[in-house]
């Protein structure tokens, strides 16, 4: 199958109602022969754990891919010339940057935009947004930033804006923005990273400001403090959107996505510890054992594998460094990747790295 | 099996009867300490330990208390005397039914996770190595004249030197590996100092059973010893013990070292001793069809033992091209003594969140080894080790420990030097299988790159005792040398009462 022919279809099954585990299972097969016979790495790979279309009876048996892959592979059934846009990860560990080719963007921003519709606009046809994360043209190569971008101009009205430029933080616009939607009366919508938001909120903290933004105003965080605030507790950091912008962490959503997938999980509101993330039936979630890749017995800890229909054109399955816990209805995040430094007095990975990087 | 071990800080205050009460804290009394339990579990048992949360003034006054001790009796002992109360204490923790090794036998492979068979063997290895015949190597691989330690010596240039430890010696320990305190403990002993030491969380039992078991020898040396706790962390607490000890040394990873080190007072010294990162040599000529299979299997316990968290254990073996057994069969014969060993010695239980850290360390050689020819890896369906074969890649680097190790093929070994080099800082042992000559020459160029313990292998993970640790002394380095000149010694027969 072509790709066009295949990212048609991909296409189409977003657009589904809902698909069994046998459709699911044929649509997920079929992207697997695509990239394994229309991607050299992802066949050497497929092929060094004896896995091919011939022997893949199933959605949970394609080989998936760690994410650190991405640093080292070119992981594209496209020549990456010819993809209209390339997505970066941050490249926290290891300096190298994850790269994930998009032919076309079409299939991420049908799934990005079907999903977000149901679970964050729950109904409503536009919200007036603030973006606490620079703009597509600042990161053009940050899939946050696209995400944000499609958030705005398929949900947002016109008034909608960003709130921070390249040196961080707008306080004044953060300010104005968060009067004027207090005074509307109008549902208002914050997005932007977790990070960003404790910025926010020791800003607002020093400024002395606290607002009760209106009724059906929301809040959407997403991809943790990694380094670039100081870590709050989940219980804390929701609270403080209880307390400085009136908004009830039951109304707080957190997006769980990395650069590698092209569909997001999202809980339904935080005001409990450990809400269930869940993502559309277009993507299916296993928890391994991350040293053996086998499925853990119900109920234990492990690493999160995802398959997703919309990477047609990467790796149909990914395989994550989160540990989660499979759940009714979706799982639960809880954590990431230790790293084994304080066990011993033997030189751990991460600051040997950290050390080389100088 | 991914295993469930688990560690759960802070688990509250209050005691539970069960709790293993470490530490060691003698003239606080045990109902004014407040305590915090560490829980564990691994093997499928739970282990709780009380370890002591001291309040504000509670480490002022024990470092008084110990630093009293001192003066009124370890002051005035004989270094001798010293090692001989130490000898009987550390035979009763060398005796397998004496109630304390019981416990440790029985408590450590929960606490740490180590299988009971390794924790077995390495305490005895350890404990070993402090015998009364192994501390007299310690002091005497120090001090030409040990009596120096006792009174005045007469020097070479002249006139007359002592060595004296510091009042107190404050010790800041980390990681798991049961044992590791004694090093530095010991040493301060010997240097007749008071010590204080802060307990790893992962490890907070060793130390204080230690200081229990020289009690039931001589209380009063004891009485010269404090051992507590704080959450790593925890500034305050730790400033108190930097501000009271004369010296300091500091085991850990280089940002909480660097952390230390900025705390501790301009006049104190300070001992870092930071993560490590080993590696082992195989030279052709030790590769004959005869002597492989024992080479690797010595460099197999060498992974085996505490799981590659020790300072000396290996991540990266290089080997010669050019012996009957070539560097890729080397690798399956490591392969096959790491699969024998596991069965004996199974891999330490890992968290989830462990788990997935060594999975994303593992990768990478997964990855490549996809794409390229030149890397190959083998290991076990359910991941108890891991061995990465790679033709022309010499880098020395951590792969994940828990039993990842690299197998790096040379042409010759001088080849990687120079990436040896390039790590100067993290280098300390390296494990050698090579001709007598080749050693020789080997070592010069290792000493040369950074390194300070040339082993043989299967000998990685137990230093001899009085080993030069990260090449440095062991107890000249604690010690302060007073000397009393010749013209002073002169000077005073003008006033002696027998004057002519």
């Amino acid at each position: 199958m072509s790709g066009t022919a295949l990212s048609d279809k991909v296409l189409d099954f977003i657009g589904r109602e809902s698909s069994t585990e046998a459709e699911f299972d044929a649509m997920a097969l079929a992207l697997f022969a695509h990239q394994f016979e229309n991607n050299e790495s992802f066949r050497r790979f497929c092929l060094k754990k004896d896995r091919s279309p011939r022997v893949v009876r199933s959605w949970r048996e394609i080989p998936p891919v760690p994410i650190s892959a991405f640093k080292t592979l070119t992981l594209s059934c496209v020549a990456p010339e010819r993809a209209e846009r390339v997505f970066m990860t941050s490249g926290t560990t290891g300096g190298a940057r994850g790269r994930c080719y998009h032919p076309t963007l079409a299939v991420y921003d049908r799934s990005m935009v079907a999903n977000f519709r149901e679970r964050f606009m729950r109904g409503r046809e536009k919200i007036r947004m603030g973006i606490l994360f620079p703009t597509e043209e600042e990161m053009p190569n940050s899939s946050l930033a696209h995400y944000l971008a499609l958030a705005v101009s398929s949900f947002g009205t016109p008034d909608s804006e960003y709130l921070l430029n390249q040196k961080g933080l707008e306080n004044d616009l953060l300010f104005r923005a968060l009067d004027e939607a207090a005074a509307t009366g109008e549902p208002y919508a914050l997005l932007g990273a977790t990070y960003s938001f404790v910025h926010a909120f020791d800003e607002m903290a020093r400024a002395g400001r606290r607002y009760r933004l209106p009724a059906g105003s929301r809040v959407l965080d997403t991809g943790g403090f990694k380094g670039r605030s100081r870590d709050v507790a989940t219980g804390e950091f929701y609270g403080r959107m209880e307390s400085l912008l009136g908004v009830a962490a039951s109304d707080c959503i957190n997006m769980y996505g990395m650069t590698e997938l092209g569909t997001q999980f999202y809980d339904d509101g935080n005001d409990r510890a450990g809400a269930t993330k869940s993502g559309p039936h277009w993507i299916r979630t296993r928890v391994v054992n991350p040293l053996s890749g086998g499925d853990v017995p119900d109920g234990e800890q492990g690493i999160l594998v995802h398959c997703d229909v919309a990477n047609y054109n990467s790796a149909a399955a990914i395989m994550t460094e989160d540990v989660g816990i499979a759940c009714h209805g979706g799982f639960v995040l809880l954590g990431r990747a230790g790293d084994e430094e304080a066990q011993g007095c033997s030189v751990a990975v991460a600051e040997f790295l950290e050390a080389a990087r100088g | 099996m991914l295993g469930s071990r688990r560690r759960v800080p802070g688990g509250g205050k209050g005691v539970a009867d069960v709790a293993e009460l470490a530490g060691h804290l003698p003239g606080l009394s045990a109902d004014s300490v407040e305590r915090e339990t560490l829980r564990f579990s691994a093997w499928g048992a739970c282990a709780e330990v009380a370890v002591p949360v001291l309040a504000g003034d509670q480490l002022a006054a024990l470092a008084a208390h110990v630093r009293q001790s001192r003066e009124r009796f370890l002051a005035g002992l004989r270094t001798q005397e010293i090692v001989d109360i130490l000898d009987r204490a550390v035979r009763t923790l060398l005796d397998r039914s004496n109630p304390r090794r019981r416990r440790a036998e029985e408590l450590l492979p929960t606490v740490t996770g180590y299988d009971p068979e390794t924790v077995r063997l390495g305490l005895t290895a350890c404990l070993k190595t402090f015998r009364g015949a192994q501390l007299s190597a310690f002091v005497a691989e120090d001090f030409a004249n040990p009596q120096m330690l006792d009174g005045f010596q007469p020097l070479r240039k002249g006139g007359y030197g002592r060595a004296f430890g510091p009042a107190l010696i404050g010790h800041v320990w980390a990681g798991n590996v049961p044992g590791l305190p004694l090093w530095s403990l010991i040493s301060g002993l010997l240097v007749k100092s008071a010590n204080i030491g802060k307990l790893p969380s992962a490890e907070p039992l060793m130390a204080g059973w230690f200081a229990g078991a020289v009690a039931d020898i001589e209380p009063r040396l004891a009485d010269c010893i404090g051992i507590v706790w704080w959450k790593g962390g925890d500034e305050d607490r730790q400033q108190a013990l930097l501000d009271e000890a004369g010296l300091v040394l500091a085991y850990g990873g280089s940002a909480a070292l660097e952390r230390i080190r900025a705390r501790v007072p301009v006049a104190t010294r300070f001992l870092p001793f930071g993560h490590k990162l080993g590696f082992g040599m195989i030279a052709a000529a030790a590769l004959a069809a005869d002597e492989a299979a024992g080479v690797a299997r010595r460099a197999a316990l060498d992974i085996v033992r505490y799981d590659q968290h020790g300072c000396y254990s290996p991540h990266v073996f290089y080997v010669e091209r050019g012996g009957t057994v070539s560097p890729r069969a080397f690798a399956s014969y490591l392969g096959s003594e790491l699969a024998a060993l596991s069965h004996r010695f199974p891999r330490r239980a890992l968290d989830a969140e462990d788990a997935a850290g060594l999975a994303a360390a593992r990768q990478e050689a997964e990855i490549r080894s996809a794409v390229s020819d030149s890397v190959e890896v083998a290991g076990d369906p359910e991941g108890a080790w891991r061995v990465v074969f790679a033709e022309d890649d010499p880098a020395l680097a951590p792969g994940g420990s828990n039993r990842t190790v690299k197998v790096a093929a040379v042409d010759r070994l001088d080849a990687a030097l120079p990436e040896i080099a390039r790590h100067a800082p993290w280098l300390q042992t390296v494990g050698v299988a090579a001709s007598p000559e080749e050693l020789f020459r080997l070592s010069a160029m290792l000493g040369e790159a950074g390194a300070s313990r040339v082993c043989a292998l299967g000998e990685m993970t137990a230093p001899e005792a009085g080993w030069h640790h990260d090449g440095r002394f062991n107890l000249l380095d604690l010690v302060r040398i007073v000397e009393i000149e010749r013209g002073a010694e002169a000077a005073a027969e003008d006033f002696a009462a027998y004057r002519d």
